[in-house]
């Protein structure tokens, strides 16, 4: 198994027996929420949808997974979702099959979406990687693979001697304890399960790593084992152990 | 006295019932230009009479015209100052049977309602108000009739956005009763013209000025440069000189002031963070002549009438000119009567910069005033004022009511550009060339009257000393904090550990690293021209051609001769001198601060590029403090700073400033009054770091950078330093840090701070830590207890009853423990109890009053006591043991 890391996504591209492009949290329609709570600005969902078409022709996958929080409003769909996604979902399907893991953001989105599509909230194994949205305890078929997983938007802060100068989307990956997830014990030999968490695809998203890992908000980033963790840049750049990124200046 | 002859005889009957034997100089020369209907502006000191040369004349010419309507509008910038006028003018108005009437802000519901059913002759009011005015359908009627509008304190506006938008909302009343006749009534400034401009647009205007100057004596003290000595020295004056207006430029050194001098008894502080009711009481006790001494910021600059002031007092220099000019002249108050001022100085800085402003006073050197040209914010907000005014209006309309302003004359793209980013986030729709209002635009006008930034306040909250140590700007904290960071506010560094709910938990930091965020909110810029002349004072060392006064002199003198025995090279109007300092380079630059801000900001990033790293600045008017990793040295400087072309850096500091919180504050600032962004918005939802490119490329931005680099830098200015460094007129000398470069680092001029932070921190634990109740229980006899506060226990505790030294220190939660550890049967957990007790006081058995100290620390308990005392730490070492535990147990327990 390969994985590529691909710069102008976020995304990544599984090549095991297929290709796999893997694109999380697009928070389409994320403008109308923004604009309830006081930002106004125009939608940009078709950018957003332009630079996933841009990931699919540079990479030409067998199948397109959206990780969930593909859409934003929460409980029921707005307005801009039901105008915009239809178009977007056909552009992609247009291109290549997909298939869609829903999130907790994702309510309503069957609507939209093709037969054999959506796919179980707790997650599938698709040519031997598991995916979910991450919100959820994953299903115990995912035990013993790695597991990519989006929700969490991690963000890395790099400091420098002088102080912040970096804050980037990155990759979080990490193992994950079996027994805390309920998942089947780790077979004597086998590798132990890991988790990658996915940065968002969505350009206005970010959440710092380290709030991650100290106040984890899901069952996945839980039980992870921070002692694991490493974390990557967007293109690949290995940046360390989480540890590495804790602030040094203090004394 | 035939200009006297010519008004109505109902006014020269109020001149004499008055008690004026004659007009004013002022008066003499304004009220015929006034009479024939000319637009005039009216430049002179501060009671000289200015409100009524403009308003004999306007009071002449209402009389024999019609009523009905608001007729004159009276705009001041200030509610204060509505208060004052109104009082001036009510008994004028009385007497000639005109109405009057005051609309603000604080105006209550009946008053309103009163003056839209029948409105006064003349209204005074605030240029906000007026934006209101125009949204009211009844209250529109009425200003059909406006034949007059006088502007006071017009300098005050033409420099900024407010001025910005009262110009269009002046051509905006034009719409509707035609042209009327316009009187700016201002203090010196240095381009008086502009000032016409920025009144009338293209129509033609007079001026009458009479210079200050001569109504001026200013001198320059002082008093050594301990914060006891300078309060002594304004007490003593005071004694001397009777009533007295202490002038103080931040609202800190008011208050410090204020406390050293409350104990007088005669003595307040006014400034704007005071209750309203707090101000007017010490404006009236004063006026009553009840205090002797007002202490106050910029609160008391403009023409507010407190009475008779004997002197004024201006604490540390005043920055700039029309500042000095403006203060001084409260004093003497009368006409024709000499204003007395002197400048307490509080350094060698502060001394030169303040002999250079004297003179510069005295020879009515004055800034100029930079109307802003097309800002883009104003615009927005006047196309919306506009939507709504109208309902729809055409885009040629608006375009013809801005071509007649001064500052947005030639209004084609940015109008065009401005209406788009409108559309774009739906304030306004867009058919074809007509600009439609939408229900969103009501509610943002109906937020956005002022472009005054209004902005939520952030309350600091300090964990050591366990109280609010100031607030922040929003804007501020959106572009800064985040957990962990650092930043600057009250002279002290904090680094961020907590932000919930509008509430910022902060600790002291010590280590300052990193471009780091200064809040200073209060700062006055000094102007390139001071801060250069000031480097040709240095050079020259002429201080007697400045000042009579020998203290003065005499500190200068000595300073420099310092300087010359150590070997420093003194930076002057001619050289630059580039000093290796601790943590980086300081740059001295005679080039003020605005200057310095674009010069400082160039050069780190051009570092920064060449170098990878992030680099640190701080400026003053002249010096820029550059923090770097250790091997960058001055030379590298000093490369940089030779390499540099004039022209290249507007566009490095575009590229530079993008990444910056200076620049994404201004962007939401700015953002929010495009109405893009709504005053309540809730930022949390956002990454916010991304903000900024949702504005890439938009007016927005530009209006962003505009606004910055003339406004809160100086890009022109910092330019012309690189000229002459080009000519070879100024020149680069580097050396190690002087006893200037510490006058810059270690001394803040504005506020008054202990020595170090560290050592503040550390002071404040102490104080906390000695005030902290504690419970001394003996764990021998077990029959006495008593409770107390730790500066009060004695170095080794004894109990009285049995005379061991088996004392357990208990925080007084823990009280009841005692009754718990002496049971006769006990449970285990009392068991427990009794063992922690006896280990406690085993601790206190062996070290004394130390122990008691370190087990009144927060989450210290006798573990974390024993192992800081382990550490055999003295001193201020001790107390940093003591913090650090501190802080342990507060990032374990989230317990605030």
């Amino acid at each position: 198994m390969k994985i590529d890391f691909i710069e102008p996504g976020p995304a990544l591209l599984v090549e095991n027996t297929i290709k796999v492009l893997v694109i999380a949290d697009l928070h389409l329609g994320i403008e109308s929420d923004l604009a309830q709570h006081g930002i106004h600005f125009s939608s940009r969902s078709g950018l957003r949808a332009a630079r996933v078409r841009d990931c699919i022709r540079e990479t030409t996958p067998d199948l397109l997974i959206l990780l969930g929080d593909v859409k934003h409003s929460i409980p029921v769909l707005s307005r801009q979702e039901y105008n915009e996604l239809p178009e977007i979902f056909e552009g992609f399907r247009r291109m290549v099959p997909m298939a869609v893991l829903p999130g907790n953001h994702d309510a309503g989105i069957e609507r939209f979406l093709k037969d054999g599509e959506l796919q179980k909230k707790e997650g599938v194994v698709i040519d031997g990687v598991g995916y979910l949205h991450g919100h959820t305890y994953p299903d115990p078929s995912l035990g013993g693979h790695l597991i990519l997983a989006g929700h969490h938007h991690p963000l890395a802060s790099l400091r420098d001697d002088v102080g912040c100068s970096l804050r980037a989307p990155a990759y979080l990956l990490a193992s994950v304890a079996s027994s805390c997830l309920g998942l089947p014990p780790d077979e004597e030999g086998r590798e132990p399960t890991r988790v990658m968490f996915m940065p968002a695809f969505n350009e206005l998203s970010g959440y710092d790593i380290l709030k991650i890992v100290k106040d984890p908000f899901s069952p996945l980033s839980r039980c992870m084992d921070a002692g694991t963790s490493e974390v990557f840049l967007t293109d690949g750049t290995y940046l360390g152990p989480v540890s590495s990124l804790e602030e040094d200046g203090r004394d | 006295m035939e200009e006297i002859d010519r008004l109505d005889p109902a006014i020269r009957a109020c001149i004499k019932k008055r008690g004026f034997s004659g007009l004013s100089e002022i008066q003499i020369r304004s009220i015929p230009l006034v009479a024939r209907g000319k637009n005039l502006i009216l430049i002179a000191p501060t009671g000289t009479g200015k409100t009524e040369s403009a308003m004999i004349p306007v009071f002449n010419s209402m009389l024999s015209h019609p009523h009905g309507g608001f007729r004159t509008l009276y705009i001041t910038p200030l509610r204060s100052l509505n208060r004052d006028i109104m009082q001036r003018l009510e008994w004028w108005c009385h007497e000639l049977g005109l109405t009057i009437g005051v609309r603000h802000g604080d105006t209550p519901a009946n008053e309103r309602r009163k003056q839209a059913l029948s409105p006064p002759d003349l209204l005074i009011t605030t240029p906000e108000t007026v934006q209101a005015l125009f949204m009211g359908k009844v209250l529109r009627k009425h200003l059909k009739n406006v034949s007059y509008v006088v502007i006071d304190e017009i300098h005050e506006l033409a420099g900024g956005k407010r001025g910005a938008q009262m110009a269009v909302a002046l051509e905006r009343l034009v719409e509707y009763g035609g042209e009327f006749q316009r009187i700016g009534l201002s203090a010196t400034v240095g381009n008086p013209e502009e000032m016409g401009r920025f009144l009338c647009g293209k129509r033609p205007f007079e001026i009458v000025s009479v210079p200050v100057a001569k109504h001026l004596e200013i001198s320059v003290d002082f008093s050594g440069d301990s914060f006891e000595k300078q309060a002594e020295w304004v007490s003593k004056s005071i004694d001397h000189h009777g009533s007295t207006l202490v002038f103080v430029n931040t609202r800190v050194t008011a208050e410090a002031l204020g406390h050293q001098l409350y104990s007088r008894g005669d003595v307040e502080v006014h400034h704007g963070s005071l209750s309203k009711d707090v101000r007017i009481d010490a404006e009236e006790r004063f006026k009553a002549g009840k205090i002797r001494g007002l202490i106050s910021t910029s609160s008391m600059e403009l023409g507010i009438d407190i009475g008779h002031i004997e002197h004024v007092i201006q604490f540390g220099s005043p920055r700039e000119v029309s500042r000095l000019i403006q203060r001084v002249g409260r004093a003497g108050h009368q006409l024709n009567a000499v204003s007395r001022g002197t400048i307490l100085t509080t350094g060698f800085d502060d001394l030169l910069e303040s002999l250079v402003i004297a003179r510069k006073a005295k020879a009515n050197e004055v800034e100029h005033i930079r109307p802003p040209v097309g800002p883009a914010d104003v615009l927005a907000n006047q196309v919306a004022a506009m939507a709504v005014e109208y309902g729809e209006i055409h885009r040629s309309r608006i375009h013809r009511i801005l071509s007649r302003t001064h500052q947005f004359g030639d209004p084609d793209t940015l109008l065009g550009e401005v209406c788009s980013q409108m559309a774009e986030h739906r304030l306004i729709r867009l058919e074809g060339e007509t600009i439609i209002t939408t229900g969103r635009a009501r509610r943002y006008l109906a937020a956005n009257l002022s472009m005054i930034h209004d902005e939520r306040k952030v309350t600091v909250f300090d964990m050591v000393s366990r109280r609010t140590v100031g607030t922040l700007d929003e804007s501020f904290v959106v572009g800064w904090v985040y957990t962990g960071a650092v930043f600057i506010t009250k002279g002290q560094l904090w680094r961020v550990l907590d932000m919930e709910d509008g509430k910022i938990t902060v600790e002291p930091a010590r280590k300052a690293k990193g471009e780091l965020p200064s809040w200073e909110g209060e700062q006055i810029p000094v102007p390139y021209d001071v801060a250069r002349e000031v480097g040709a004072l240095r050079r020259t060392r002429e201080f007697g051609r400045y000042g009579h006064k020998k203290a003065p002199e005499k500190f200068a003198v000595r300073f420099l001769d310092e300087m010359d025995r150590n070997r420093s090279p003194v930076a002057t109007d001619s050289r630059i001198i580039l000093e290796q300092a601790g943590e980086g380079v300081i740059c001295h630059v005679c080039a003020g601060h605005k200057a310095n801000e674009a010069l400082g900001r160039v050069i780190s990033i051009l570092l920064s590029a060449r170098f990878g790293t992030t680099v640190g600045i701080e400026i003053d008017a002249y010096r820029i403090y550059i923090r770097l990793p250790s091997g960058i040295r001055a030379w590298d400087v000093k490369e940089v700073l030779e390499m540099l072309e004039p022209g290249h850096l507007k566009g490095i500091l575009e590229l530079a400033l993008k990444r910056t919180a200076l620049f994404k504050w201004k962007l939401v600032q700015i953002a929010k009054k495009f109405g893009a962004i709504d005053p309540d918005a809730d930022y949390e939802r956002l990454s916010i770091h991304r903000l900024t490119d949702l504005f890439e490329g938009t007016v927005v931005q530009k209006e962003a950078y505009r606004e910055l680099f003339t406004v809160y830098m100086d890009v022109d200015a910092a330019a012309r330093i690189i000229e002459l460094l080009k000519e070879g007129t100024v020149t680069i000398i580097t050396g190690s840090m002087s006893i200037l470069g510490a006058e810059g680092l270690f001394s803040s001029r504005d506020e008054i701070q202990p020595p170090s932070t560290d050592q503040a921190v550390i002071s404040t634990l102490k104080r906390r830590l000695e005030q902290q109740d504690v419970v001394l229980a003996c764990m021998n006899c077990r029959k006495w207890k008593s409770r107390t506060v730790v500066s009060r226990v004695p170095d080794v505790p004894v109990c009285p009853n049995c005379g061991a030294r088996l004392i357990a220190a208990l925080k007084p939660w823990e009280e009841g423990l005692y009754a718990a550890a002496n049971k006769k049967k006990k449970t285990p957990e009392d068991r427990t109890v009794e063992i922690r007790l006896v280990r406690n006081a085993n601790i206190v058995l062996s070290s004394g009053k130390k122990a008691v100290t370190a087990l009144s620390a927060r989450g210290v308990g006798p573990e974390n006591a024993s192992r800081i005392l382990s550490t055999l730490a003295e001193g201020d070492s001790f107390y940093r043991e003591i913090l650090k535990a501190e802080r342990n147990y507060i990032k374990t327990n989230r317990f605030w």
